[in-house]
């Protein structure tokens, strides 16, 4: 327990990076309808593309120094000799990222999806998927920075990509599905398996890595 | 490596024998499609180097977990070599799908679910040697290459499901295991032919590849000189 409030006091502290990122998907969501002249029905169509990718370029700006910093002053060799597992640290860290980044980012997609779609009904169903969705990428976008610790985030976007697209195809399909009134649990519910398997096995990666790295 | 040496010349002829005789049956001696008229006949090298793709790309998730279980050094040697020629047969199989769909599908692209992760299993391929060249700690190197290959792995089921799971322009596989094939014998011959025939020159040039990854990586040791 300690950990998480050691965590979440580092990264509150930190106001560039739980608040920046913030901000980008704000400006980013308020930018893109500027770029499109047509009526408001036809922002609503195009807003979800929209959304996905802003949240994609998002988790990754603010997973860029998820563990940089610590590598660079030492704290993540002290936690490596240390009693502590170096994966619950990892877990204790990503947790932290999506209650400051993860959690707002969500809530704010409802809120824009409201005012751009007009659809409460849409926006109240959009959030856990929302919340789901964001924890994975926070998860996944971590893996590619311990992989690309030393070696800029560029290089973790590359790797790690790929491996969250054929995601955003479940995530097209479940807004079409809620958008039409389907049924779309059984993508909630494919989501939740996606992130129950990350959730456990992303730490345990991340923890390999880095112990890879201080070696 | 003194048997491989010996051994894969011979596989390399009777499988680029074996390829050609298969592309001039498909070409020269198999009748048109009733559908598709003689575009259908890129079969031949779009079906090999598609399933080709993926096996590699199989082939190196089962490498990457022998390193990193056993500690097998060869073993990741071998899924350093995959990933440049796994790139290239993706590659072709991006290019050979795509002028298949001009005649077939009216287009040279679209956003497809197996065109779509195929082309993303190219860029996989091109990440796995991007980070693998960034550290100049090979031991290091190695260690991500193969932690990256296993997590990637999951993306080919989903590769090779796409035509199942969403509604696809993309037709599903002709042969498969369990049902008969939904393509006539006398084009399914060459086809064998020419799978079996692309399998045997891509391994060969694997184990060329690996064959130059050991005597990279290994030049120092003194049985490097000592074969050299």
């Amino acid at each position: 327990m300690n950990i998480v409030k050691l965590e979440l006091l580092k990264l509150k502290s930190k106001s560039r990076g739980w608040l920046g990122p913030i901000l980008v998907f704000i400006l980013i969501m308020v930018a893109f309808p500027l770029t499109i002249e047509v009526s408001n029905k036809e922002l609503g169509q195009s807003f979800f593309s929209v959304l996905w990718i802003a949240i994609l370029l998002v988790m990754m700006l603010a997973t860029e120094d998820i563990f940089l910093e610590d590598f660079n002053d030492g704290s993540l060799e002290q936690f490596a000799i240390s009693d502590i597992n170096l994966s619950y640290l990892v877990g204790a860290k990503i947790f932290i990222y999506w209650l400051l980044i993860g959690v707002p980012i969500s809530f704010l997609g409802s809120v824009f999806c409201m005012g751009l779609t007009n659809s409460i009904y849409l926006a109240s169903h959009l959030f856990p998927i929302l919340l789901i969705t964001s924890y994975i990428f926070i998860n996944v976008f971590s893996f590619g920075n311990a992989l690309s610790l030393t070696k800029g985030s560029v290089l973790g976007t590359l790797i790690t990509l790929p491996l969250l697209l054929p995601l955003l195809i479940v995530l097209g399909k479940a807004v079409i599905s809620i958008n039409l009134n389907l049924n779309y649990l059984g993508f909630v519910t494919l989501l939740l398996g996606v992130l129950s398997i990350i959730i456990f096995i992303a730490p345990l990666i991340i923890s390999y890595i880095i112990r890879a790295h201080l070696e | 490596m003194y048997q491989v040496s010996r051994a894969y010349p011979y596989i390399f002829y009777f499988s680029l024998t074996l390829y050609l005789l298969s592309i001039f049956w498909g070409l020269f001696l198999t009748p048109e499609d009733f559908v598709q008229g003689n575009s259908y006949r890129i079969i031949y090298l779009h079906v090999p180097a598609s399933f080709i793709s993926q096996s590699l790309y199989m082939a190196m998730a089962i490498a990457s977990a022998i390193f990193l279980i056993w500690k097998v050094k060869l073993s990741v040697y071998l899924v350093r070599s995959i990933a440049p020629i796994g790139a290239i047969t993706t590659f072709i199989a991006l290019v050979s799908g795509s002028i298949w769909g001009l005649p077939t599908w009216g287009t040279w692209w679209v956003w497809d679910a197996r065109i779509v992760s195929t082309l993303i299993l190219f860029i996989m391929y091109l990440g796995l040697i991007s980070l693998h060249d960034s550290f100049s700690n090979h031991e290091k190197a190695d260690k991500f290459l193969s932690v990256l290959v296993l997590v990637g792995s999951v993306n080919i089921p989903i590769i090779k499901m796409s035509v199942e799971w969403w509604s696809t322009l993309h037709q599903p596989a002709s042969i498969t295991i369990s049902d008969k094939p939904a393509i006539d014998l006398i084009m399914l011959y060459p086809l064998f032919g020419s799978i079996i025939g692309f399998t045997g020159i891509v391994t060969c040039l694997v184990i060329l590849s690996s064959k130059l990854q050991i005597l990279k990586r290994e030049r120092n040791k003194s049985w490097i000189k000592s074969y050299v």
